[in-house]
């Protein structure tokens, strides 16, 4: 700056300036004619500086009017932040906000407290009046009174004139399938944020930063579209709905999974509960059991310990264990449901459902080699999905001897279920971990994603005993013609205050679909089935989860386009066939 | 003078500036309030949309449909048997009327009398029933393709 003025007075030595500023300084006695010019040069100074703020208000009044108009029309509605519309897999709408009226009152502008709230009472009951007249009565500028009012109370309102009552617009998530795919969609607050489920995991994704920006106040964002077939969730909740009355179980769930890219197509966990009511949510018995419950899953756990020993290359179908039993370990006696008392092969000790076998076996590979494999294929870990409901699998501290013989055959470490699906779904799609997700995903992205945890041909193998399980072994009441279903059942003692119940089980049942080229894997969970007389005083689950699989694959089957196929040969001749031609 | 002209000139000029500014801002006004209210009436049509979705969404629940078709249709539930493929269906039957001619019945007598051969006696432009035997080619092609069809029932 100083520069700049020593360069002026450089160039201009004795000009206006040195005379503008003697007309300001000097006494009468100066030039006359020179104060004038000051003067007048002053005055146009002063003129100018006026004249040019107007200009510039002016321009910018001009700029921001449009906006300014823009947001009194938007005044009356849009307070409530927006969220985008969940659909499922085909495009049906499971999640969308719908504008409702929610009445406000302003205290200061009200006149006669009493009045509003005789009249308000009247027309709203479920209005409390001491809580009304607490919130009439402050001093705020601004309190909700009643959100979702119907259109008939609002004109009831309206036609009052009450001062300082108004109704603003605000969207409301509303769920127009209700109950059908809670858990997995989750539920917003009053506040349109998300606090459970796939709204939740909105809401950690960018959402809840647009909110906080304020720029998520209308409709103009992409829909999400969920992984989830309404279709197959309906005829799996209704199936599950069934069975839970029909064995008068505590609960009962069921997943189906694309084995192919780990796309969760259906899941129920029943009890469930009504989005659109999500105080429901509230009581414990209505828990996701499939992502926030660890089960010890029982039987189904010897896929593992089979797939291990195959897969280790120094046991193959034909190796056999001795299934003498029963077994005896410290002061523990293990025991078989059907003792068969001579060695079995590994595909008798998978169709028998053979705890001792399946012990002996997880032996024979060790403790280490035992606890690296279920690593391998992410038991012992917690499962992250999109879902924010998770819970940590529970294993034992001191891994020793005893806790390989009892998870070998799915006791004494408690998984989620989902987690165990996605380590079954390994065994069957060619040996990739890939972890499940309730968006849409494609093969490529899958596989990708996925992680190499067993050999092409031990899932092949494995595929085989499923299968054959299905046509000897425990899960013959799946065997729905045309499917080519494979599946291992599982039954588990439930842990009822520190010790195994004698009296109530947990039975699961997975079932893969069609076993030779597996696309889907289903399963089916019961906590706590009671005896029936057709069960004939069984609650094993090849009485209660299997049937319930074969009649869900009869349903989904042809909603997920698996084509029945009604003349294949059985395992022998179409898995384990194609298995030696390919060595 | 020309001072005096050019003030008054100038003066001219400014209502007429003023005028004018006047009138594009009157318009913009007009303007933009008509797109307010355009959007308003987006937003609102967007909104009745949403509500209309929402409504069909709880129409079309299948727990809703279900229950209708189990009270007012004698549909059952499909089995796997009743499903079946293309290559399965019969072939079509020969078509014994030409759908052309002016006299089905004699027409159809025709048709059974005649072999794929021509006589004499019928005209060679006449639609025949069967298609000419094929060229040796495709004959071998086709026989080249039973085989696989024998191994895509085997598949099945």
């Amino acid at each position: 700056m100083t520069a700049v003025t020593q360069i002026v007075s450089v160039q201009m030595p004795d000009t206006w300036r040195r005379r503008f500023i003697r007309g300001l300084l000097y006494g009468g006695d100066v030039d006359r004619a020179a104060k004038a010019r000051a003067r007048v040069g002053l005055a146009i100074l002063a003129f100018v500086a006026v004249y040019s703020v107007i200009a510039i208000r002016l321009v910018m009044f001009a700029m921001v009017s449009d906006g300014r108009t823009a947001h009194r029309v938007g005044s009356g509605d849009a307070v409530a932040t927006a969220r985008p519309d969940i659909l499922d897999r085909n495009g049906e709408v499971l999640a969308t906000d719908v504008r409702v009226p929610s009445l406000y009152a302003e205290p200061r502008r009200l006149i006669d407290v009493d009045e509003a709230v005789e009249l308000l009472t009247a027309d709203l009951p479920d209005l409390d009046a001491t809580e009304l007249r607490e919130r009439l009565s402050s001093k705020r500028g601004f309190v909700w009174l009643k959100r979702d009012v119907t259109p008939e109370q609002r004109r009831e309102i309206y036609r009052q004139g009450l001062p300082g009552i108004g109704f603003l617009r605000e969207n409301k998530r509303d769920y127009p399938n209700g109950p059908e795919v809670s858990h997995l969609i989750g539920h917003v607050n009053i506040d349109n944020q998300g606090i459970a489920g796939m709204e939740k995991w909105l809401d950690g994704h960018g959402l809840a930063a647009l909110h906080m920006a304020g720029l998520a106040t209308d409709r103009l964002q992409n829909p999400v579209q969920l992984a989830v077939d309404l279709r197959v969730q309906h005829a799996l909740r209704d199936e599950l709905v069934a069975a839970r009355a029909k064995f008068k179980a505590l609960a009962a769930a069921g997943v189906v999974l694309d084995v192919r890219t780990g796309e969760v197509v259906a899941m129920v966990s029943e009890p469930d509960y009504d989005p659109n009511n999500p105080r429901e949510a509230l009581e414990p018995s209505r828990i996701n059991r499939l992502t926030t419950g660890v089960y010890e899953m029982g039987s189904t756990f010897k896929a593992f310990t089979i797939a291990m020993a195959l897969d280790s290359g120094r046991f193959t179908l034909k190796s056999s264990f001795d299934a003498h039993g029963p077994m005896h370990v410290g002061r523990f006696l293990i025991h078989d449901f059907e003792p068969e008392n001579r060695m079995l092969t590994i595909p008798e000790i998978f169709t028998y459902s053979s705890n001792i076998g399946a012990a002996r076996t997880a032996l024979a590979m060790g403790v280490d080699a035992h606890k690296a494999f279920l690593k391998k294929m992410g038991q012992l870990d917690r499962l992250r999905t999109e879902l924010p409901e998770s819970a940590e699998p529970i294993v034992p501290k001191h891994w020793g001897d005893l806790n390989t013989i009892t998870i070998a055959f799915g006791h004494g470490l408690s998984v989620a279920p989902l987690q165990a699906l996605m380590g079954v779904a390994a065994l069957m799609n060619g040996g990739l971990l890939i972890p499940p997700t309730f968006l849409r995903r494609t093969p490529e992205d899958a596989r990708a994603l996925g992680k190499r945890v067993i050999k092409p041909e031990t899932s092949e193998m494995m595929r085989y005993l499923m299968r054959l399980n299905v046509e000897k072994g425990t899960a013959r009441k799946a065997d729905v013609p045309g499917y080519y279903i494979g599946g291992k059942t599982g039954t588990a003692d439930k842990v009822i205050n520190g010790h195994y119940s004698k009296s109530s089980v947990l039975t699961d049942f997975m079932a893969v679909i069609p076993a030779d080229q597996p696309r889907y894997l289903l399963l089916i969970m019961l906590d706590d089935p009671k005896v029936l007389p057709e069960t004939h005083g069984f609650k094993t689950s090849g009485w209660n989860a299997v049937p319930v699989g074969g009649a869900v694959v009869a349903r989904i089957a042809p909603l997920l386009g698996i084509r029945p196929r009604l003349d294949l040969p059985d395992a022998d001749h179409l898995i384990l066939a194609s298995l030696k031609e390919s060595r | 003078m020309i001072l005096r002209v050019l003030n008054f000139a100038v003066i001219g000029a400014l209502v007429l500036a003023a005028a004018y500014v006047y009138r594009i801002k009157f318009d913009s006004t007009v303007q933009a309030e008509r797109l307010a209210k355009i959007r308003s009436e987006v937003r609102r049509e967007r909104d009745t949309i949403a509500a209309l979705r929402d409504e069909w969404g709880r129409l079309d629940n299948p727990a809703r449909i279900e229950a209708l078709a189990k009270r007012f249709l004698p549909l059952k539930p499909i089995r796997p048997t009743q499903f079946d493929s293309l290559d399965q269906l019969p072939e079509r039957p020969p078509q014994l009327v030409n759908p052309d001619s002016p006299d089905p019945i004699g027409s159809m007598i025709e048709t059974l009398d005649e072999p794929a051969a021509t006589t004499g006696s019928i005209d060679a432009t006449r639609p025949v029933a069967e298609p000419p035997p094929p060229p040796a080619e495709t004959a071998a092609a086709a026989a080249a393709e039973v085989p696989a069809v024998k191994s895509g029932r085997l598949d099945r």
